[in-house]
């Protein structure tokens, strides 16, 4: 029989194909998971970053904070967002990345559940003017969920570098 | 690898520094730091008071603090009677000229409101509201 | 990771025992004046869930247009009330955003703003409200737009000059938008106009300026100190006038 040198030889280890596909099964699934965080902090990065004039009125509505404050962060955190998920995108620095945008969520889930429960009506403008009119469980919901994907990220990203198969040496 | 993480995290940060500050700049006449009016409809007392004649002076204040006290010469226009009031402003106003608004102090909305219904309603260019408002005058003046 | 866990624990524990000893009901509260109607009353309600009493040092609004009140100075422990804040309307349109800041002597959350937003029907949005010509300009027309507010319909609007001096004419432009052609008959002397805009079906009354301007003032040299009266108004009525020979146009 003629072999041609590209064709592997199948090895002895009869489950050695199913387990390495399982496993970019798996890798495929993360990665999926990256991109859609990735892609929810960059169109509301993008979103906020058009019209940051807009964005800074639409933070001193809410009279919490100074207005020098509500403007600084008007220019600053759409773009915050932006770099973290394309840090996830292309993977570079990308458990600080994590870290960024879970501290985000966490400090949003907190200042509305806070509110909440001083009975004020505050919703977190992740997506600046555009989500002005979102309720309350549906902005609990939304940050609840991507906290819980960055979770997973997160455990996923720990996982692999301990077991030595972290993809890229900057992540 | 704690440090790593803190180190991926102070990069990120820093990098994102960049765009905003080049935003803050490029933003720089639509939005002031100080205050939600932005510097090009802003004027303070001194600037108003160098256009001298050609500056016509508004007071935003209800009615009775106007009565009470008012930059001389300065005529009131406010939004509880703003149709009575427009008119007789309006027949004060001639091209050229710059209008100056003021209301109490810079946390008040009144000069602004004011201002900016005269800009999107009666189309009027050159409209500034005073910086510090009645009490900046008073301190200039007094 | 671990870290990451508590830190994400912790807050929501902290969340669940924080409560504030003056709770609101609501912060914000959106009315729907009626047409004409020349308030706007908000009713902040509130519960002092807390075990000691809380005294109100201050309630104050943003601006003079907004009276705030509360019904009394302290609240006991397990006490409600409400805070009332009553927006004179005026001849203001829009969507109008007023503010009340109360302060207490309940620590560490001693300042509560209250949000009170009105959205104030127009039945005419009316653009531009004033159009003028320079002295010895030519009298061309100028146009003056007007639109029926959102839910009106609006079929006819009338249109009348206080000064014979002036020509208006309506011409319907379809979805409830009008045009208004103003022209002077002549810009040869400082004249104006009250122009008196009304709907066939409604009392209410709108208004917009046409005047011939005087020629613009040469500026002074920088440095006088004093505020000059502004020049004494041309020929002009004061609104709302009486029109002395209306000529009117209706649509």
């Amino acid at each position: 029989m003629k072999e041609t040198s590209n064709i592997e030889s199948p090895g002895n280890d009869a489950s050695f194909g199913v387990g390495r596909s399982a496993f970019d099964v798996r890798r495929f699934v993360w990665r999926i998971l990256d991109f859609i965080i990735a892609a929810i902090f960059i169109y509301a990065g993008v979103l906020k970053a058009f019209d940051p004039v807009q964005l800074a009125h639409d933070i001193d509505h809410y009279k919490i904070l100074p207005w020098t404050i509500g403007v600084g962060l008007a220019f600053y955190l759409p773009w915050l967002e932006i770099f973290c998920g394309l840090a996830l995108v292309f993977r570079l620095f990308y458990r600080g990345a994590l870290s960024i945008l879970s501290a985000l969520v966490v400090v949003f889930l907190v200042a509305t559940i806070a509110a909440k429960a001083r009975g004020l009506d505050i919703t977190c403008g992740c997506f600046g003017h555009a989500s002005q009119n979102w309720s309350f469980p549906a902005h609990l919901a939304l940050d609840l969920g991507i906290l819980a994907a960055l979770c997973a990220l997160c455990f996923c990203s720990v996982a692999r570098a301990r077991a030595g198969t972290s993809p890229t040496p900057t992540s | 690898m704690k440090f790593l993480l803190a180190r991926q995290a102070l990069i990120l940060a820093a990098l994102s520094l960049l765009p905003g500050v080049g935003q803050a700049i490029y933003f720089r006449d639509k939005i002031s730091w100080r205050s939600p009016i932005p510097p090009s409809e802003m004027v303070s007392v001194d600037q108003a008071r160098q256009w001298a004649d050609s500056a016509i002076w508004i007071d935003a204040r209800p009615d009775n603090e106007f009565a009470g006290d008012h930059v001389p010469g300065a005529i009131s226009l406010n939004e509880d009677r703003w149709n009575e009031l427009l008119p007789q402003f309006l027949a004060a106003w001639s091209p050229g000229k710059k209008v100056v608004v003021y209301c109490s102090a810079q946390s008040c909305d009144l000069a602004r409101e004011v201002a900016e219904r005269l800009r999107k309603e009666a189309q009027l260019p050159d409209v500034f509201v005073l910086e510090g408002g009645w009490e900046a005058w008073l301190k200039k003046n007094r | 990771m671990k870290t990451q866990i508590l830190t994400v624990t912790l807050s929501f524990i902290l969340c669940l025992t924080a409560r504030a000893e003056l709770k609101w009901e609501q912060t914000s509260v959106e009315l729907h004046p009626a047409r004409g109607d020349k308030q706007a009353i908000g009713h902040f309600k509130y519960q002092n869930v807390g075990k000691a009493p809380i005294h109100f040092k201050s309630v104050h609004a943003s601006c003079g247009c907004t009276a705030a009140q509360s019904q009394k100075d302290q609240v006991a422990a397990g006490e409600k009330g409400e805070i009332t804040a009553t927006f004179n309307i005026g001849d203001r349109t829009g969507t109008q955003i007023k503010t009340v800041t109360v302060e207490t002597d309940e620590a560490p959350n001693q300042k509560t703003v209250l949000t009170l937003r009105a959205i104030i029907p127009t039945e005419l949005e009316i653009s531009p409200t004033f159009v003028f010509w320079k002295q010895g300009d030519k009298p061309a027309p100028k146009t003056i737009t007007v639109r029926a507010g959102k839910d009106f319909d609006v079929k006819h609007i009338k249109v009348t000059s206080s000064s014979p001096d002036f020509q208006t004419k309506v011409e319907e432009t379809g979805q409830g938008q009008f045009k208004v052609d103003v022209q002077p008959n002549e810009t040869g002397r400082p004249i104006a106009s009250t122009l008196t805009i009304q709907s066939e079906n409604s009392p209410k009354t709108f208004y917009a300026t046409a005047r011939i301007t005087t020629a613009p003032t040469v500026p002074v040299a920088p440095g006088a100190p004093t505020i000059q009266k502004a020049p004494p108004a041309p020929a002009a009525p004061t609104a709302p006038a009486r029109p002395s020979a209306p000529t009117s146009q209706t649509h």
